[in-house]
């Protein structure tokens, strides 16, 4: 993560003794069965975990999207029964006309709010890391604290702000004369929802990419700044592009993290009429799991969601991978 | 090394040995012990009256959250084989419970406390003569208003929707500010409630084959009606208990809430600022001179199949919910209005809730709109379509297309929905 390969080669001229290291540091020899128990030791507590709680709920999953329930004779209107379904639910994810408008919700609110994070994040980072800048530590808590308020209730302190009858803004807007701010209203539903995304995940990026601008050797500006580089220049064209590794990881995180939105819209739903049960992926599978009894219905959409979440980022990483090979060749 | 990891292991062991203990804390010497759900306030103290009367039969009470998340937490605990012993239900969701056979059917446990209920009262717990709850408390239909500023404005409390209309009018050339009222799309208990009152039958059943009305002629003139007074500007649609809503029936901008007989107390709670302004009448008729109104919440007791004390447990349901004792409890501990005829008789000598202070005849008026409810037969997927419901009207309202067509919408997906589980239709 600290930098590119060619830095490191040019800061650490230890490098040339690399071939040699590996002729010394061939494993002496030890007793077989320690070394050969050690391991599995030390990974046992992690493998057992993460087939419990990760990987076993998984398949379950998996298995009850391929199931649905069907009414058999019995009891008073008949009783449901769990049976195979094959690709039932499958088919019906992609005939869902309520799911295609949430994925295109999540478009556009993906579209207001992770460049927005991203931008601010990068501003904010390159800002406290001119030099001369005062109160770095306070600025930086102050930029990060937003994201320690959980979700929900980030979600509800802004829902009181947006409400025409409790909103600052709009309480401003409206003794000049311009009548309230439509917050929660079809035209603005979007931006308030970004906004609330953006408020609480600016500060996360901005210490991933300004660890990262941390790391980045001192002897570079040094050496810019001789060749007369000011600090915009400097920022634009140094710490950017050797940050760029850092804005990939946070680009990711905010793609998968865009793809989840759920607990802002659901928060904010009862104050608003222009957010349905289905206004993002996550609230339909909630709404399919819990209110309408749809079990296999939700898992199935469960399944296509992560599946589709990692070739999203698959293809993120390898986007990023040639971009690199691309810069290096 | 070694030693700390036979000491995890002891440690995890013991650990296990308190969960699994937990699980099957059964009562010594024959004493039982009963889990309880339910979402009801002050539940707690009721379910304290009983154990400390019935040291045999301990009961041990869980809030489990309201109607909706506790039902879909009880059918999931249900398929798991854990379900408590004995749960709250509300009306509308126990047939879903029924075909995901969760509750157990107690006629013969409650034979002896029928006669406490009104006919149409039983009903709500009743199908074809099987018994699977007991009803706790109704929500007749009713509507409680702003009696000062309708008295200032002159005009008359509204008895029939066409005189409500009329007055919504009234209201919003007295305030322009103001709204007789706000009816949003998720307010699909009151939907259904006044379509039933003007003859719709969402529902109904007969020999295993169902019949579904939500787009029947009765509900889609209902919908015209409501969407008129939406596009004339007469009633709002925003959502209602915001803080948004709250500071509107605050500052007098609400005028009344069609609603039923729990009102009062969750006006009380969100416009303080309005106590003792506010009068409760007779809900509004489709005909001048009708008196049946819909029931819109209220509970059920079931007892669950996973119980392995049932007649335990249904000893419980009958103390809590058909007794003289428990009506007086749920009466005035829990502010529930009771669903048996004794416990709405012993409630008229109560005094009025505390936000209409000088409706002395409140608790007889109470009674008198409760012994005139319509019983409604509710479908097994009553979740689909108050999900559809809500979706599908907030859609038309948003985009001004016609109500019907919602309404039609809901229909077509409650009926694919219940063809798809294997439910025998008549009007597919």
């Amino acid at each position: 993560m600290t930098a590119t390969p060619a830095t490191t080669a040019a800061t650490r001229p230890r490098s040339e003794a690399t071939p040699a290291r590996t002729e010394a540091s061939r494993p002496r020899k030890r007793p077989r069965s320690r070394t050969r128990f050690a391991p599995y030791m030390f990974v046992g507590p992690a493998v057992v975990l993460f087939v419990l709680f990760m990987l076993l709920p998984i398949i379950y999953a998996a298995y009850i999207s391929f199931t649905t329930y069907k009414l058999e004779s019995g009891g008073i209107f008949g009783t449901q029964v769990q049976v195979f379904a094959g690709f039932k639910n499958y088919i019906a994810v992609f005939q869902d006309q309520a799911l295609l408008t949430g994925f295109g919700n999540l478009a556009l609110y993906s579209i207001i709010a992770v460049p927005l994070t991203l931008g601010l994040a990068l501003l904010f980072a390159l800002l406290l890391d001119t030099p001369g800048v005062r109160a770095t530590r306070f600025a930086q808590t102050a930029i990060f604290i937003p994201y320690a308020v959980p979700g929900v209730i980030a979600a509800l302190l802004w829902g009181f702000m947006y409400l025409p009858s409790t909103s600052p803004f709009s309480y401003i807007t409206e003794a000049l004369g311009w009548g309230t701010i439509p917050f929660l209203e079809q035209s603005g539903i979007y931006g308030s929802i970004g906004n609330i995304a953006i408020w609480g995940g600016v500060g996360f990026n901005m210490i991933i990419i300004y660890t990262s601008l941390r790391s980045i050797p001192a002897e570079i500006y040094e050496a810019a700044s001789l060749d007369g580089a000011n600090e915009a220049q400097i920022a634009w064209r140094i710490k950017v592009p050797l940050v760029v590794p850092a804005l990939i990881l946070t680009g990711i995180f905010s793609v998968i993290g865009a793809l989840q939105l759920y607990s802002e819209p659901t928060t904010l739903k009862p104050m608003t009429d222009v957010i349905s049960q289905t206004w993002v992926p996550l609230m339909t599978i909630y709404r399919n799991a819990f209110l309408t009894d749809d079990l296999p219905g939700a898992a199935a959409l469960s399944v296509v969601l992560a599946l589709g979440t990692v070739a999203l980022s698959a293809l993120v990483l390898w986007l990023s991978g040639r971009r690199n090979k691309g810069a290096q060749s | 090394m070694k030693k700390s990891k036979i000491a995890t292991a002891v440690a995890t062991l013991a650990l296990s040995a308190i969960v699994l203990s937990g699980c099957s804390a059964g009562g010594s010497d024959g004493a039982v012990t009963l889990d309880f759900w339910s979402w009801a306030p002050n539940t707690q103290e009721l379910v304290d009256v009983w154990n400390e009367e019935n040291p045999d039969i301990q009961v041990r009470y869980t809030d489990a959250g309201g109607g909706k998340d506790s039902s879909a937490k009880l059918l999931t605990a249900s398929r798991a084989g854990n379900a408590p012993d004995i749960a709250a239900v509300e009306y509308p969701t126990l047939p879903s419970l029924i075909v995901a056979d969760v509750p157990l059917e107690i006629t013969d446990y409650v034979s002896d406390v029928t006669a406490n209920y009104a006919d149409g009262t039983l009903a709500l717990t009743t199908f074809d003569g099987h018994v699977m709850g007991l009803p706790q408390d109704v929500g007749p239909m009713a509507l409680i208003y702003r009696s000062d500023l309708l008295a200032e404005w002159g005009i008359p409390v509204p008895t029939t929707w066409d005189e409500f209309r009329t007055a919504a009018a009234a209201v919003r050339e007295a305030n322009p500010d103001a709204y007789i009222a706000s009816l949003p799309a998720d307010q699909w208990a009151f939907y259904a409630g006044v379509a039933t009152q003007a003859g719709a039958e969402w529902w109904s059943v007969e020999d295993g084959t169902w019949t579904v009305g939500i787009a029947d002629e009765a509900s889609l003139e209902v919908a015209d009606f409501f969407e008129g007074l939406v596009a004339d500007d007469l009633i709002s649609t925003e959502p209602i208990l915001t803080p948004e809503w709250n500071a509107k029936a605050n500052r007098g901008e609400y005028i009344s809430w069609p609603s039923a007989l729990w009102a009062p107390g969750v006006i009380e709670g969100v416009a303080p600022e309005t106590i003792g302004n506010w009068s409760m009448s007779p809900f509004p008729q489709w005909t001048a001179g009708d008196t049946g109104v819909a029931n819109q919440g209220g509970s059920s007791v079931i007892v669950t199949k996973d119980s392995e004390h049932p007649e335990q447990a249904a000893e419980f349901v009958k103390w809590l919910n058909a007794s003289d004792a428990g009506a007086e409890l749920l009466i005035n501990v829990q502010n529930a209005y009771p669903a048996t005829t004794a416990g709405q008789e012993s409630a008229i000598n109560n005094a009025p809730p505390s936000l209409m202070p000088d409706q002395a005849d409140y608790y007889s008026l109470a009674a008198t709109i409760a012994s005139n409810t319509i019983p409604v037969t509710w479908g097994p997927n009553v979740n689909v379509a108050e999900s559809a419901f809500t979706d599908e009207l907030q859609r038309a309202i948003a985009n001004g297309t016609p109500w019907r067509d919602a309404f039609i919408a809901v229909q077509k997906t409650v009926v694919d929905d219940m063809t798809d589980v294997g439910f025998d239709i008549t009007n597919k």
